[in-house]
């Protein structure tokens, strides 16, 4: 869920933007990452492990652990706690392997 | 591209060397991986005291403001979204910001990589809404959002307690803080008397069973001291396993590492001047023992007029002098914040110095490795 006001920091972002998560428009706004836009919008589960398909979401939010590896303008497991959404991004759970070679 | 120094990580301590550096008139080229500078600054609510004498009490995220603006000078480059992946054979280091990868030719390197936080495994630690304490305060004061409803933390260290703090702050409704000892971890009074005051309980002696729920966390089963199991309903579970030093751009420079469970787990061997074992690589911050912010700015100060020295931008005898004091109020702040760690950091640069038959500096005990202060 998003925070309006933060009790210490107040008031931060100011440009509401759309963007798609698996074909559904969602709001964010510019300056936050891609995995905390999804969790606002009550995302919890962004993929699935590749070998056993158990649920997956942030874990770290510092780009180390990989948890949060979503597909992002076509580009295939982007670490989403690291990335700024952006209007019109098109964002997309990973499912399996990524495509390798040409 | 060329420089005279690059320095790899934007946190307080890689932001610190490059204040000093730059002040010196050197060259300097500052990597960060992120889209931002600032490291864990930039989620730290908390009031910070203790620092060094040039700084006052003051938030992480108003810190980061004060360090940056003291950045805009023509010799600073600084490429965000940029991430060292690798070294070439002439010991260049390779960076890459996705799309290119080039090699930075500078004549000394300062890795201020800073720390992880360890992952805590147990049943069902991989179901979203199991995160770190560190994750679920970015999200609350970096992005604004709330990691959750109900929350319970794992583990009762200084750092668990001004996350459970901040996310109580927020409106977030805490159930319990586990540890798996008898006793609390934290000595901090003033976080201690949070907990006790807003009715916040703690288990001791327990530890988490398992977590379920259907695509994230819906309920998770605590073991109690007395073997009794306990069920909660949570939509949220906060690990603090503590830190580690993140080493992978240290195992790139081929540096020596060395184990000290005070400082962290595994890091790079060092000298009193912040050099590791390969003479092009000087280190700071986290990266160099797991210590307090203050530790952090300080470490950065030190690396980076090292740095300088061997450059020739600060006479022997300016440097060592300007060293001396540095030292001493690294003394100071961190036997402060935990006399511990700064015996383990003398043990590892006195060990470093007697292994190449280095001399210490004068204000290092030679027999005890203690420093000799008034």
């Amino acid at each position: 869920m998003q925070m309006v006001e933060h009790p210490i920091l107040g008031r931060k972002f100011d440009q509401e933007i759309t963007f798609y998560f698996n074909e559904q428009p969602l709001k964010a706004w510019e300056g936050q990452t891609v995995s905390a836009a999804l969790l606002a919008n009550g995302v919890k589960e962004l993929g699935r492990s590749r070998k056993l398909a158990q649920a997956r979401g942030v874990y770290c939010a510092t780009g180390r652990c990989c948890s949060c590896f979503l597909t992002i303008d076509g580009l295939e497991h982007v670490i989403s706690c690291t990335t700024l959404v952006q209007e019109g991004m098109v964002v997309s759970s990973n499912v399996g392997d990524p495509k390798r070679g040409k | 591209m060329e420089t005279d120094l690059v320095i790899v990580g934007g946190g307080p301590a890689g932001l610190s060397a490059a204040i000093t550096a730059t002040s010196y008139g050197a060259d300097v080229i500052l990597i960060e991986e992120s889209f931002s500078l600032g490291g864990q600054l930039r989620q730290q609510t908390q009031l910070h005291a203790n620092l060094p004498s040039k700084f006052f009490a003051e938030r992480g995220t108003s810190l980061v403001k004060r360090l940056t603006s003291q950045l805009e000078t023509p010799n600073l480059k600084i490429l965000r979204n940029h991430t060292m992946i690798g070294a070439y054979k002439n010991g260049h280091i390779g960076v890459t910001n996705g799309k290119t990868t080039f090699e930075i030719e500078a004549k000394k390197n300062i890795i201020a990589s800073g720390a992880a936080e360890n992952a805590w495994i147990f049943p069902g630690w991989t179901l979203p809404g199991v995160m770190t304490a560190g994750a679920a305060q970015i999200l609350l004061n970096r992005e604004f959002v709330y990691p959750g409803k109900q929350v319970m933390m794992i583990g009762s260290n200084s750092f668990a307690l001004e996350v459970v703090k901040q996310l109580y702050e927020c409106g977030i409704s805490v159930q319990a803080i586990v540890e798996a000892s008898e006793t609390i971890l934290s000595r901090d009074q003033a976080l201690l008397s949070m907990c006790k005051k807003n009715n916040i309980p703690f288990f001791l002696n327990s530890t988490i069973e398992s977590v379920s729920g259907s695509g994230h966390v819906e309920k998770m089963t605590i073991r109690t001291s007395e073997g009794m199991m306990e069920e909660l309903e949570v939509d949220l579970i906060c690990t603090a396993n503590g830190f580690s030093p993140i080493l992978e751009a240290f195992q790139i420079m081929s540096c020596d590492l060395t184990h000290s469970e005070v400082l962290g787990g595994w890091l790079p061997t060092y000298s009193v001047n912040f050099q590791t074992s390969n003479p092009s690589v000087y280190l700071a911050g986290n990266a160099a023992g797991i210590t307090s912010l203050g530790s952090i700015l300080l470490t950065g100060e030190i690396a980076a007029l090292s740095a300088l020295e061997s450059l020739q931008f600060i006479s022997e005898r300016d440097s060592n002098r300007k060293k001396a004091a540095l030292w001493e109020e690294l003394y100071q702040i961190e036997t402060f914040f935990n006399k511990d760690t700064m015996l383990a950091r003398l043990e590892l640069v006195k060990h470093y110095h007697s292994e190449r038959g280095l001399p210490l500096p004068d204000f290092v005990d030679p027999l005890k490795g203690e420093m000799l202060f008034g």
